[in-house]
């Protein structure tokens, strides 16, 4: 796993051939270009919107992601399937198409395609058997004219796993006043601290502005993941599934403990560095939503990061003064445009109906 | 959170199941289902075993064929030995939504207490968004059987139940989150802790608390166990008639035999499929799906229109639209009929045998090749199905209702104080 860790920082630096020293102030932007297959990522953007992909069709992906709030969710905590309540804070599906680690804690580092199947079919996200969502979806005559056209064939819950990750490519930065070169003197000064004396480079690098690595920050525990059952019986169960031992006293989410399983416990309370893109649109923030505003993320970093005995060593008090923290601040809003609400990444139309086959006697299944 | 739980359900299946179902407004024959008794249950199996086994096979030509016979002894498995605390258990958890997907299907979702103890539609009602493809089956008696589910895929209660709670188009549950759910009930933590001696309530205990409580949902005091236990009164002179027609000329005996009403074996009686298949994408869903995931060829996914019942167990090909015969008894209450609802009475169930397995609008099996040779017609004529007819009623005694429990709440298993005061 920490082999696959390490890949992103390497594509991050890899792409551009400029000299060593143009690549560290370039390191953070643009974002290398996806080709995109304009008619397979229709039809994932159909799939992405429709709730039948749940098993009760009360959930689609766009339920949590929301693309308002950069395909991300307003609450610090994730709504989930039906009986659920999500114990994390849902991260945002922008430029997800460029990481090579997936989820808070890393446990997926492999491709989207397994990320779909992961979201559809987990009991706790969409609770969907996919067997069965394969016939909804070859019950909608729009569907099946739309695998044809995007070379799929007929509707298979393979091609579903195509075809969400190719929408998923759509979804990218490119419109943010860094990437512009509009920084205002403020944000500029933002900056330099950021590459400076605030270090947020050590792990905020690349062009999503993230190692891809795990570590602990101190974030403090959200308390209502316990307090609330209807949560705590989610994450018990993740747990239990992820084979984490003790998991019914666990009184802290383990983060990427689950990939690593390190018998001394040094692995937890680590979690993936975030993108730092279109922050403006998905707040709150950290793994877990504690943190409500950039203002206050900036003062954690200031004061240290959180306490925790396996806070990592780098964290250590800042000593920002009030008009650096605005300037980060400034820096970090330089890097969001505005959400991607149009067409181009919504399927507006109500149009998810199933048809029933006629002739179903003679019909072929 | 989990007080809606039973008002959620109530409120979902009052609409599907007609507001009659609820309510304090009982035919007068509604008998709350009886409490659980272990030293007047033994009592009374002994004494219908011991008639039992004076009781003689009913020969017909060259087949000789278990007699009609009271009810003995509930099956109970050697490792989950029935006991009152544990059919308390099984009794809340079997009205608990939490064991199922998204906590709207219980156990008492398809099998409704007041109307049967199954689901008064053709095809059971399916998970929220879906529609189940076979009818659901009363659990009076269940018990008895040593197969469940129309194709015998389930040889327990336990199974049984845990197969309906994870199915995807029944409970679509998993293990880890049901068990989850548990954790959080103090309620349950103590009782599995008394109980089976967990730590923390396992899914597998929960599924024999749940065979445990269905193992006391049994009738035992029909018309028929009653004249079979000697008093001769309780079946009418026409009941009687009817009796000798279901023993003799009718063949019925054939299948419908021993204590429970049933051979337990598999059988192609020639029921059509059901039409909602050709009408509804909902149910063309399901079929479709059930044939995937039980396992077709191409060729059967593509082509097939009728279930092909017990063959997705031994894909064979005689064994082709074959389901388990089954018990004939309670069926007073457990309308429609067959292993897709097709057949609306008791009634036309004569009808349809005394046809030879045609229904009323003419048509048959969709796999006429594995047709039962047993079924041919009957040459019933008007009275002697009308006989029959109150035969079949004899099987069935007072409609036997439940209340609806409470369920017990999820609270939190750490208090703010502990949380703080973690060590990070």
């Amino acid at each position: 796993m920490k082999k696959r860790l390490l890949l992103p920082i390497l594509i991050g630096v890899s792409f551009t051939s400029m000299p060593l020293l143009a690549q560290e102030t370039m390191a953070f932007g643009p974002l290398p270009k996806v080709k995109v297959d304009t008619a397979k990522a229709e039809l994932g953007k159909r799939l992405f919107f429709d709730k039948r992909l749940s098993g009760n069709a009360s959930l689609a992906c766009a339920s949590c992601h929301q693309p308002e709030s950069g395909f991300s969710y307003p609450a610090p905590l994730a709504p989930a399937y039906t009986g659920s309540k999500g114990f994390r804070n849902v991260p945002s599906l922008i430029n997800t198409s460029l990481k090579e680690v997936w989820f808070h804690d890393g446990r997926l580092g492999t491709n989207l395609n397994d990320v779909t199947r992961e979201m559809i079919t987990e009991d706790w996200l969409m609770n969907m058997d996919m067997r069965l969502m394969q016939e909804r979806i070859k019950q909608d005559p729009i569907y099946v004219a739309m695998f044809k056209k995007a070379g799929y064939g007929e509707p298979s819950n393979g091609s579903v796993r195509k075809a969400i990750p190719e929408y998923l490519k759509t979804l990218t930065s490119s419109k943010a006043p860094y990437d512009k070169g509009e920084l205002s003197a403020q944000a500029k000064q933002g900056l330099e601290l950021f590459k400076g004396k605030a270090g947020c480079t050590a792990c905020h690098n690349g062009p999503l502005l993230s190692d891809g690595m795990a570590y602990n920050t101190g974030v403090k525990e959200n308390l209502d993941i316990f307090l609330d059952p209807e949560r705590h019986e989610t994450f018990i169960a993740f747990n239990m599934f992820m084979g984490n031992e003790n998991y019914m006293n666990l009184k802290r989410d383990v983060g990427a403990h689950v990939q690593s399983h390190k018998i001394d416990g040094s692995d937890m309370g680590k979690f993936v560095t975030p993108s730092l893109r279109e922050l403006k649109q998905t707040a709150p923030y950290m793994h877990n939503g504690t943190i409500a505003s950039l203002a206050d993320v900036v003062a954690f970093y200031n004061q240290g990061g959180g306490q925790d005995s396996n806070k990592d060593s780098r964290l250590k008090p800042l000593n920002l003064t009030q008009q650096e923290e605005l300037a980060l601040v400034a820096f970090l809003e330089s890097l969001s445009a505005e959400p991607l609400t149009s067409e181009a990444h919504v399927w507006t139309k109500n149009d998810y109906q199933y048809q029933a086959t006629k002739n179903w006697l003679k019909a072929k299944n | 959170m989990k007080t809606s739980h039973t008002f959620f359900i109530r409120m979902r299946l009052s609409l599907l199941a007609g507001a009659a179902a609820f309510g304090s407004s009982f035919a007068l024959a509604d008998q709350p289902m009886p409490e659980f008794d272990a030293q007047v249950e033994a009592k009374r199996a002994a004494q219908a075993e011991a008639v039992s086994a004076r009781l003689s096979p009913i020969v017909l030509g060259d087949k000789s064929y278990l007699p009609l016979a009271p009810l003995g002894a509930v099956p109970t498995p050697l490792d989950n030995p029935t006991t009152a605390a544990k059919v308390a258990l099984g009794k809340l958890l079997f009205f608990d939504g939490r064991l199922g997907g998204d906590e709207s299907t219980p156990c008492v979702a398809c099998h409704l207490p007041n109307t049967g103890w199954d689901f008064p539609t053709d095809l059971s009602l399916g998970y929220p968004n879906t529609i189940h493809w076979r009818n659901s089956q009363t659990l009076i008696n269940s018990a008895y059987y040593s197969k469940l589910f129309w194709a015998g895929s389930s040889n327990s209660l336990e199974a049984q139940a845990r197969s309906a709670a994870k199915g995807s188009v029944a409970g679509n549950g998993e293990d880890d989150l049901m068990e989850a759910r548990l954790a959080v009930v103090p309620e349950y933590v103590e009782s599995f802790r008394q109980i089976f001696g967990d730590h923390y309530p396992k899914i597998s205990n929960a599924w024999k608390a749940i065979g445990a409580f269905e193992r006391t949902l049994n009738q035992t005091d029909t018309p028929l166990d009653n004249y079979l236990l000697g008093d001769k009164s309780a079946l009418t002179a026409q009941q009687l008639k009817g009796k000798k027609l279901f023993e003799g000329k009718a063949n019925c005996i054939a299948c419908h035999n021993g204590a429970l009403a049933s051979d337990e074996k598999y059988y192609n009686i020639g029921v059509p499929t059901n039409k909602r298949w050709e009408k509804e994408a909902l149910a063309q869903i399901t079929f479709r799906y059930e044939l995937y995931a039980k396992g077709s060829n191409e060729e059967q996914y593509r082509t097939a229109k009728a279930d092909p019942g017990v063959y997705f167990r031994g894909k064979r090909a005689d064994m082709k639209g074959k389901f388990r015969t089954p018990s004939l008894r309670y069926t007073k209450y457990t309308a429609p009929y067959m292993h897709n609802g097709t057949i609306e009475t008791l009634a036309d169930v004569i009808d349809f045998y005394n046809k030879g397995g045609i229904s009323k609008d003419g048509r048959t099996s969709g796999f006429v090749k594995t047709k039962s040779k047993l079924i041919k017609p009957l040459n019933l004529n008007r009275a002697e199905k009308a006989d029959l007819l109150a035969f079949l009623g004899s099987f069935s005694g007072d409609k036997l209702v439940m209340d609806y429990p409470a369920i017990p709440e999820s609270k939190p298993l750490f208090t703010k104080q502990a949380l703080l005061e973690a060590i990070k």
